[in-house]
Formats: C-alpha cells, structure tokens, sequence
C-alpha cells in the first residue's frame, strides 16, 4: 500500500513562505485562497515575536491538510465530495460534488487547512496559471491542499517542496522504508499537529 | 385532550372555521416577509457567501444556530401532545392539535435554515443519491424528514380520530412513534456539533440529553405562549389548570436544563486544563452577555413557573418568552463558542476570507465575537422565521385545530 506524507524539517524552515506561493501558482489558487501557510508560532502578526526584544525569537509552522489516516472530514461529508484515496491515502476533495454544508470545515481539527470559496473564485490575471491540469475552483465549495494530486499521480512531488531554498520538506511514501520521507524521519525526533485529536496525520514535523 | 376523544362517539366533519381578519392580515404579512427572504437568499447566492460574516475559520453562523433553535423548538408540541397518549395520562385540554401545528411550522423553519446556509442548495439531489451513512448531517437530514412527515401524519390522526375513523390503539402508536422520533430529532441534531473532536466546547456526551431538556424548554415556552395568545385572541378556550400544569412542567424542564449547564461547566472549569478558556469566555469573555441572559433568564422563569401567586397570565407569557430567549441564547453561545477558541493559535498572513476582521490582524479578531452576523443573514432568517409563522397561520385558518368540543 502506498500511503503518501511529508516530512518538513522546522529547524530549516526560514519562514520564507515560498512554499506557500509555490502552492498558490501551481494549483492557480483564486484571490484570498491559501491552502498552505507559513504561520509564525508566537506572533502577532507574521513574521513578529510576541516575546519582548531582545528575546524574541522567530519560529514557523507551515500548515496545510495533513492528510490523516484517520480523518475527521471524510467521516462527516454527507455526500462524500471528500474522501480518502485507497490507492494513495490522500484526501482528496470533489468541487462537483460538494454541497457547500461546511461540515468538513467544522469537523477539521486545523483550523484554516480547509477554505469555503465565498465568492466566485477571482483570477489574478486573465489567463490561468500554474500546472496546466490544476484543479478547477468552484464558487460555493470547499477546496483544500490535494498533495499536488495532479503532480504527484504522474510520479512528480507537491509544488511546496520543489522551490522550498531549504530543502525543508521531504516527500514519498510512508509504508515505503527506502522513500525521501522515510528516511528523512528516521532516528528523528518529531511532532505531529495536534495530535491528541487520534486524527493520526501524515505530515510529520521534524523538531 | 384524549379525554375529549372517543372512538363511539363519531362525530361529523366539524365545519371549517376562517379566522377574523386578524388571521388574515397575518398570513399576508408573513408571506411578504418570507417573500422577502427569498428574494434575499437569490441575492446571497448570486453574489456570493461573502455577504455574510462565515468564513473559514467560523464557518457556521446565525443558520446553523437558528437551525439548532428551532429544531428545539419544535420539541414541545409534539412531545406535549404525544406524551399523555403514548402514557396514557391526562393531557392538556385540548391543546395538542395546535400544539403539533406549532411543530409542523418550527420544523420547517429548521429545514429552510439548513438550505439557505448551503452553498450549492441546487446540489441537494445528491444527498439522497451519494447518502454517506456515516455522517452525523446524513443522519440528521433523514431523522428531520421523518420527523416533519410523521408530524404531519400525527396532526391527521388526531383529526381523523375525532371523527372516529382512527382507533384508540393506533393513535397510541403514532404517539409512540412521534415521541420517539422527537427523541431521536434532537439527539442527532446534538450530534453534528457533539461528535466533533476539534471543538472542546460540543465534544462531550452530555450534549445530546442536553439538546433534549433545551427543546423541552423552549418548546413548552412555545406551546404556553402559543396557547395563551390564541386563547386571548378567542381562538380556543382552554381551562387555568392546564396552563398550571404546563407552567409547572416547565419549571422542570428549566431546573433539568440549568442542572446539565452547572455540569457542563463544572467539568471544564475543575481540571484548570485548557477547557478553562470555554468558561471564561461564557462567563467573562466575549459571550458572556448570551450567558447571563441565559441563566438569569432560566432562573427567572422558573421562579414564575414555581411560585403559585406569580402565575398570571401576563407573568407567564413573559416565563414562557424568557425560556424561549434563554435557549436562544444557549444557541448562539454553543456555535460562536465553538468556533471562539481557535485549535491553533497561531499567526499566518491577513486573510478577508480566513475569518471575520481578520482585517486587523488574525488574534484581534478573536478579541471580541468572532462572529456577528451580517444585514443579510439577518434578512434571509427573518423570511425563513416567517415561513414558519405562514405555515402556522395557514394551519390555523384551513385545518381544524380548535378543541373538539369547541368547534
């Protein structure tokens, strides 16, 4: 069984969200659409310390779906629009077939991971961007991170990773001992988000 | 009211009665209202969900806490009237047709709030084609069906009973049905918010005998302002004892409600872990005005309920509205509560979309309420509300819910 995660390495992460426009180009993401964000663990704002200077000090978090085994979205779908794909374990998220009831929204325990298009999904420019398979948005439907399905179902890995300067994020195969992310978890010390909410995700945060 | 029943004495159709003008003037301006609401709805689904104040991050708001209201408040008509049939006890007087009316109305209130807080509303289809079983919504959406059509059955037996064309034992069962149905209807409506492990505040196994007292209260509020007004209104007649006795009823469902709220709030607040933050945002926090409101309400009403010399009429059409309130209070609390203490707490790039005021920075907005609905959302309930009240006026006017010995 094939069951796709990601590792990212937060002692590399700079917080130089590029991962997260690397995201927002490749899935052509519409206006006020994140699907993945660098957070800054302490801040105000991105990008501050909440602590006092000179002790501040800058750490982030870069959150999209964590791809759960054991997700509280697909359990709550009443149509089932988000499921979870036998052959790959990434949830993923049909836009035709969504009802806009939010409830994968509320069920989800990371806060934001999900996004409702509230309006007609506004482009930047008049062309698209991106991958020239990137998912459609829909007005009135929720979308969320798909791991770069369109990529990675042709052997190819999530845009977050591909132009992170750090190299902070690993890719692969979870069940497979030899992939990138395997090894890159291996002898570390990580965390999981939110663990205590038995969600058991697949992105781990190395620390 | 099943006193008034029996199944020799057949009794010919009893002849319609038209309201007064009254009646009459309040259909019509129900159905403008509800009109308008439509009419609001087309506008927020044409320009977008972004009228309202739902975004990601409180992506449930005044629908979904209107929905929860009224699924409550259409508890007490029917449990009201089923009880004394399934138990076989003394009833109301004669109040249970009107009683099961005021369910009919409420439960399609419930349903219209439902589908204008959906998106794709035009998508429904797939509900019944894609069923995933799983989901407590799925549930919720089939229990809710049945629920309004056996309503609705129930109303017909009752009628059909009193001309004698429907037996004892089969109103009986109807009742039983009816009243397990009501059971199930509020449970599972607890469900879609208690079975969520992300939001501290609805993941406890209190929440669904929680959800059952609270629509006992503000439905038994309903049926005893419901009675008293058309009583004043010289639509039915109805003897003091029985608003006693519905009075006194209250008064427990109250005390039940307010002992379950003590519970809650006791198991958040003991360990000082992170529950904590839910009770100070009730008591102190952002919420605490539909707190107190709440409790004082309840407390309130109660005391009219108990205290023999305090039950005038007047007074307990103010018991019966402070319930209501009161309950509608616990709504708000329950779903903005839910969405006010973030899992994450942390700080990403200013989003329009990610949440309400988010304008001013991501902590700010959960400063106050994070959610406050907009002009909009207050419309597009205020015509579903009224499309509840038309449902109502319609069956007062065109069905024959006066006592049957009032005819």
């Amino acid at each position: 069984m094939t069951r796709y995660g990601m590792a990212i390495d937060l002692n590399r992460c700079i917080g130089c969200h590029t991962c997260s426009v690397a995201c927002k180009m490749a899935n052509n993401l519409p206006k006020n659409m994140w699907w993945n964000r660098v957070m800054t663990n302490d801040g105000y704002t991105i990008d501050s310390a909440r602590t006092a200077w000179p002790q501040g000090m800058l750490e982030f978090t870069p959150v999209a779906c964590q791809h759960c085994e054991n997700p509280a979205c697909v359990k709550v779908c009443p149509v089932g629009a988000t499921y979870k794909d036998p052959d790959t374990g990434i949830v993923r998220q049909d836009a035709d077939k969504c009802i806009g009831c939010r409830m994968c929204m509320s069920a989800c325990p990371y806060n934001g991971v999900r996004s409702f298009n509230w309006e007609e999904p506004a482009a930047y420019y008049d062309f698209a961007v991106g991958d020239s398979d990137a998912p459609e948005h829909q007005k009135h439907t929720v979308e969320k991170c798909t791991f770069c399905y369109q990529r990675t179902s042709q052997g190819e890995e999530p845009a977050c990773m591909h132009l992170c300067p750090e190299r902070a994020r690993y890719w692969g195969d979870l069940d497979d001992p030899e992939s990138a992310v395997s090894r890159a978890i291996e002898g570390r010390s990580y965390q999981l988000l939110l663990e205590e909410m038995g969600t058991k995700p697949s992105v781990y945060y190395l620390v | 009211m099943t006193e008034n029943v029996s199944a020799a004495k057949a009794v010919a159709a009893p002849p319609v009665k038209k309201g007064g003008a009254g009646l009459n003037i309040a259909i019509v301006v129900s159905a403008v209202v509800a009109i308008i609401g439509i009419v609001l709805w087309a506008m927020q689904l044409s320009g977008g969900m972004v009228q309202t104040a739902m975004r990601n991050l409180d992506s449930w708001g005044l629908y979904i806490t209107g929905f929860m209201f009224f699924v409550g408040l259409s508890a007490g008509g029917l449990i009201i009237s089923s009880v004394p049939k399934a138990f076989g006890i003394q009833g109301f007087g004669g109040i249970s047709k009107v009683a099961v009316m005021t369910s009919i109305a409420a439960t399609v209130a419930a349903i219209g709030l439902v589908v204008v807080d959906l998106g794709q509303p035009f998508r429904v289809w797939e509900l019944f084609v894609y069923s995933n079983l799983g989901s407590p919504l799925m549930w919720d959406i089939i229990v809710l069906g049945t629920y309004l059509i056996l309503s609705c059955v129930y109303l017909w037996a009752q009628v059909q009973a009193e001309k004698g064309k429907v037996s004892h034992v089969a109103l009986r069962v109807i009742s039983v049905v009816a009243l397990v149905c009501a059971v199930m209807v509020h449970s599972v409506t607890a469900w879609i918010f208690g079975l969520q492990q992300s939001h501290e505040m609805w993941y406890t196994a209190l929440l669904a005998p929680w959800f059952v007292s609270s629509a006992l209260v503000c439905g038994t509020g309903l049926v005893m302002a419901t009675v008293i007004a058309l009583r004043a209104a010289g639509y039915l007649k109805l003897d003091q004892a029985y608003l006693v006795k519905l009075a006194k009823l209250l008064a427990v469902f109250l005390l039940v409600d307010l002992y379950f709220f003590g519970c809650d709030l006791l198991t958040e607040a003991f360990p000082a872990g992170s529950d904590l933050a839910v009770v100070d945002m009730l008591v102190s926090g952002p919420l605490a005005p539909f707190f107190w409101v709440e409790v004082i309400g309840c407390i309130v009403a109660a005391v009219i309920c108990l205290v023999p010399g305090l039950r005038t009429n007047p007074l307990l059409v103010v018991a019966s509205l402070l319930a209501i309130a009161a309950i509608f209070c616990k709504r708000v609390q329950l779903l903005v509560g839910g969405f006010q203490v973030p899992n994450i707490d942390m700080a990403w790039v200013n989003n329009p979309m990610a949440i309400t005021g988010a304008e001013n920075g991501v902590l700010q907005a959960y400063q106050g309420m994070v959610y406050w609905p907009t002009p909009l959302e207050f419309g597009v309930t205020l015509g579903v509300v009224a499309l509840g009240f038309l449902v109502f006026f319609l069956g007062l006017k065109f069905l024959p819910l006066k006592p049957q010995d009032q005819e």
